[in-house]
């Protein structure tokens, strides 16, 4: 139950609004504020063109248009776009860095046949599994 | 009206106010656990837990399955869910029927709905109508009380 509600809710901190703490749960999250703590998320997050991060990051997948300064692990995707900057290193089981994106660190792969795969694709048929039940 | 003070659109329609509270307002859903601080200029609706302190600029609202631990320090706030710490308006406060509170509240305009459970202390710092009210009433009825005894 809990996968499947992950994917459906995502929260969202605005521009002028800042966190200082840790941000945990089975949440997509869309940040355009400022985050600074650590974020342990197992669903994904998105920092847009304004949220700014100073926090280690955990989630499912990870996009970056804005500023994040931390350790980042992706236990499926990181992705940082042309206006993204990453500072720090990244884990991830799969990277996509655009044109113009900044990234100082290390990178660390996760091997797909170690820890993506009981990581990523087993969710994936446990919820078509729940959305295949049929209507009785 | 000027109680807002810089805000045209809010007077000007209230589509506009819409469109930018949407903009401007942060949502932290059932899901989602918060343990520390939040801050800043917004409105905010949590759903979710948190752990630690609002303080805030704006609306919050503290909806049904929202747990909350702590301080929550705003313009305005709204309750339907479940506070332990203080609630600290600046401008009205409203429990809601669902409102589950135990603590202290703060705040110059408040309502009730019933439903609403609250376990603490109020204390409404509105400086301008309280004193001159209270202390006729408390100079009137000393005397009485002190009649009655004397008729015995």
């Amino acid at each position: 139950m809990q996968k499947d509600k992950s994917a459906d809710s995502t929260s969202l901190l605005s521009k002028n609004v800042r966190i200082e703490g840790e941000i945990l749960g089975p949440e997509n999250l869309h940040v355009e504020g400022h985050i600074k703590g650590a974020v342990v998320l197992s669903g994904d997050i998105f920092v847009g063109n304004t949220g700014i991060v100073e926090a280690d990051i955990e989630a499912k997948n990870i996009i970056i248009q804005g500023e994040v300064t931390g350790n980042v692990k992706a236990h499926r995707q990181l992705e940082i776009h042309p206006t993204g900057k990453l500072v720090g290193d990244c884990t991830a089981a799969s990277i996509d860095i655009k044109e113009g994106a900044v990234f100082e660190g290390r990178s660390n792969m996760i091997r797909s046949s170690a820890a993506a795969a009981p990581g990523s694709s087993p969710k994936d048929l446990h919820a078509s599994q729940h959305q295949k039940k049929p209507p009785s | 009206m000027a109680l807002f003070g810089k805000k045209k659109k809010e007077t000007k329609s209230e589509r506009n106010q819409t469109a930018l509270s949407q903009n401007e307002t942060s949502y932290f859903g059932k899901n989602l656990t918060i343990k520390g601080s939040v801050s800043g200029n917004g409105n905010i609706i949590i759903l979710g837990n948190l752990d630690g302190k609002f303080n805030l600029r704006g609306r919050v609202k503290i909806a049904q399955p929202a747990k909350i631990k702590g301080e929550v320090r705003a313009d305005i706030i709204s309750v339907n869910g479940t506070v332990q710490g203080s609630l600290v308006a600046k401008e009205r406060l409203h429990l809601d029927q669902t409102a589950r509170i135990e603590g202290q509240i703060a705040t110059p305009k408040l309502s009730i709905s019933e439903g609403a459970s609250f376990d603490g202390e109020i204390t409404m710092n509105d400086p301008s109508s309280r004193p001159a009210g209270a202390q006729a009433k408390d100079s009137a009825t000393a005397p009485q009380n002190t009649t009655a005894p004397a008729k015995e």
